[in-house]
C-alpha cells in the first residue's frame, strides 16, 4: 500500500471509528432517560466497576498528595511561602489532579474490563444472541454500565480529593511541621463550590466518554482472543488520549463560567 | 394462491451479499414452507451462516429482500425486528449461552424479557424445558461446567422458551463427537415432530442431513447448487456429488 492509501485508510478508519462512537452516544443517551430502567443492573455494575475501583482511587491519590505536598514545600520554601501549602495542594486536586489521575487510572482499568468482558460477548456471539432473542444489547449491556459511570466516577473523585488532601496533610505535618488544623483552614480558605463542582462536572464528562469508548470498542470487536486483546489495548489508549484533551476544553470552558 | 403465500414460511428473493470484495451471496432464491424441516449442507465459508442470519435480520442483504413469517425482515427497523425475533429461535454454532448467567437463568432470560410470568411459573418452565432436552436439574450449573453437547442442549431449550414458530440452527452438531452429534439431530426431529414449527439447519455435516432424512439444498458461489432429496444428491453433477460421496454417501 502506497503512502497516500494508507493515510486515505488511516483517516477513513478514524472518521468511521468517530462516527461509530458518536451514532452510540445517541443511541445510549436516548435509553438512558427513557424507560424502562435496570436499576438492578446499574446497582451491580457501580459494585463492579465503582465499588471495586475504591483501594486504586485512594492510594493514588494519597500519594499524588504527598508527593505534590512535597515538590510545593520545596518550590515555596524559597519564596519563604511554604506556609500556603494548603491552598496549592487543596485547589490543585479538586480543581484539577482528583478527576483527572482518577479518570486515567479508573477509568483504564474499568473501560478495558467493559471492553475486554463486551468483546467476548460479540466474538462469542452472546450480542447476536440477546438481539436474537429480541432484546436491545445497548439497553442491556451498555446503559447500566453508562450509569454506573456516570454514578461511581465522580463518587470515587470526592474519595481522591479527600485521600490526596489527607495525604498532603501527613507531608506537611511529618515533614513541615505544621499543625494539621492550620493545614486544613488554608485548604478551605480559597476553595469555594465553584472549584468543588468543576471537578466534579469534568469527572461525569470523563465517565461518559471512558464508558462510550469501551463500549464502543467491545461492541466492535472482531477475530477472537486477539481481536479482543487489541480492542481492549486500543480502549487503554484512546481513553489516556481523550481524558487529558478533554480535560483542556473543560478547564477552559469551567474557567469561562 | 393466498393460502399459498401463507404456507411460506421463508422466502428468499435474489439476495445478494458481499463482504468487501468477496460475493457471499449471489442472487438468491429460496422458499421454505411451513411446518417443513429443511438442510443447508455446503463446503465451509461457503455462506450458510449468512444465509440463515439474513433470516431474522442479523445481517442485511445488500440487494434483494428476505420474507420470514410473512415480514419482510429486509426493511424493518430494530424496534420491529425484536418483535418478529420473538417468533423466531436462533441456534448458535457456538451455543452462545451467557456466560455470567446459569443454566436456568439462561433459559429463563426470553421469559422475562417478553412475558409477565411471576418467578414461580418460570422456574417450573424452566425445569420443563430443560427436561425436555434431556437436562433435568441443571439450572444451577454455570455454562463453563457443561460440555459442548450440554450447551446445545441449554441453548435449544431457551430457544424454545417462547414456543417459536421457526427454529434457525447454525451447525447445531460442529464440534461435537458423532454420538453426541446424532443425540442433538434426533433432538431436532423431536422437537420439528412435536412442536409442529418450521426448522432450518445449516450444517457441513453429511451424517446429520442422512439421519434428518429431508429436504436438502446444496450451497455453492452463493446459489443454490441443488434442491431436493439427499439420495438424488448423489446423482447430482459436479460439486454436489463429490461432496456427497465424499461424506460416504452413493447412491
Amino acid at each position: 500500500m502506497s503512502l497516500p492509501e494508507r493515510l486515505y485508510d488511516l483517516t477513513w478508519r478514524r472518521v468511521r471509528h468517530l462516527g461509530g462512537v458518536s451514532l452510540l452516544a445517541v443511541q445510549t443517551a436516548r435509553r438512558m432517560v427513557m424507560p424502562p430502567y435496570n436499576v438492578r443492573a446499574v446497582v451491580a455494575q457501580l459494585e463492579a466497576l465503582g465499588v471495586r475501583s475504591t483501594n486504586l482511587a485512594a492510594i493514588i491519590a494519597t500519594f499524588t498528595g504527598m508527593v505534590l505536598a512535597l515538590q510545593t514545600a520545596y518550590t515555596l520554601a524559597a519564596f519563604g511561602a511554604k506556609l500556603y501549602i494548603g491552598e496549592v495542594v487543596g485547589m490543585s486536586l479538586v480543581r484539577e489532579l482528583g478527576p483527572v489521575l482518577t479518570a486515567l487510572m479508573v477509568g483504564g482499568r474499568v473501560g478495558a474490563g467493559i471492553t475486554a468482558e463486551l468483546g467476548a460477548m460479540t466474538v462469542s456471539e452472546q450480542v447476536d444472541a440477546l438481539r436474537s432473542l429480541g432484546a436491545d444489547p445497548i439497553r442491556e449491556l451498555v446503559v447500566p454500565r453508562m450509569w454506573a459511570l456516570a454514578i461511581g466516577l465522580p463518587l470515587l473523585t470526592v474519595l481522591a480529593d479527600a485521600m490526596g488532601i489527607l495525604g498532603g496533610m501527613l507531608i506537611s505535618t511529618w515533614e513541615l511541621g505544621l499543625d494539621p488544623s492550620f493545614y486544613f483552614s488554608h485548604v478551605l480558605r480559597l476553595m469555594g463550590y465553584g472549584d468543588f463542582l468543576s471537578g466534579l462536572g469534568k469527572s461525569v464528562c470523563f465517565a461518559l466518554a471512558i464508558g462510550l469508548i469501551a463500549a464502543y470498542n467491545g461492541l466492535s470487536a472482531r477475530g477472537g482472543a486477539d481481536g479482543v486483546g487489541r480492542a481492549t489495548t486500543d480502549t487503554v489508549v484512546a481513553i489516556a488520549i481523550t481524558v487529558l484533551g478533554l480535560d483542556f476544553f473543560l478547564t477552559k470552558l469551567f474557567l469561562s463560567l | 394462491m393466498t393460502e399459498r403465500r401463507e404456507a411460506v414460511v421463508v422466502e428468499f428473493f435474489e439476495v445478494t451479499k458481499s463482504f468487501g470484495t468477496k460475493r457471499v451471496l449471489d442472487r438468491l432464491s429460496f422458499t421454505v414452507r411451513r411446518g417443513e424441516t429443511v438442510v443447508v449442507l455446503g463446503a465451509s465459508g461457503s455462506g450458510k451462516s449468512v444465509m440463515l442470519k439474513h433470516i431474522n435480520g442479523l445481517v442485511r442483504p445488500d440487494s434483494g429482500g428476505v420474507l420470514a413469517l410473512g415480514c419482510g425482515v429486509s426493511h424493518l427497523e430494530e424496534e420491529q425486528l425484536a418483535e418478529l425475533r420473538r417468533r423466531i429461535s436462533y441456534i448458535f454454532q457456538q451455543s452462545a449461552l451467557f456466560d455470567s448467567l446459569s443454566v436456568g437463568e439462561n433459559v429463563a432470560y426470553p421469559l422475562r424479557l417478553h412475558t409477565t410470568l411471576e418467578e414461580e411459573e418460570i422456574a417450573e418452565r424452566v425445569a420443563t424445558l430443560l427436561a425436555r432436552v434431556g437436562l433435568a436439574g441443571t439450572e444451577r450449573l454455570e455454562p463453563s461446567q457443561l460440555s459442548g453437547g450440554m450447551r446445545k442442549r441449554v441453548a435449544l431449550a431457551r430457544g424454545l422458551a417462547l414456543g417459536p414458530e421457526l427454529i434457525l440452527y447454525d451447525e447445531p452438531t460442529a464440534g461435537l463427537d458423532p454420538l453426541t452429534g446424532l443425540a442433538i439431530v434426533d433432538l431436532i426431529r423431536e422437537v420439528a415432530a412435536t412442536s409442529g414449527a418450521t426448522s432450518l439447519v445449516v450444517t457441513h455435516d453429511l451424517a446429520a442431513a442422512r439421519r434428518l432424512d429431508c429436504r436438502v439444498a446444496f450451497l455453492e458461489n452463493g446459489r443454490f447448487a441443488f434442491d431436493g432429496r439427499l439420495e438424488e444428491a448423489a446423482a447430482a453433477p459436479g460439486t454436489v456429488r463429490s461432496f456427497v460421496q465424499a461424506g460416504g454417501f452413493h447412491d
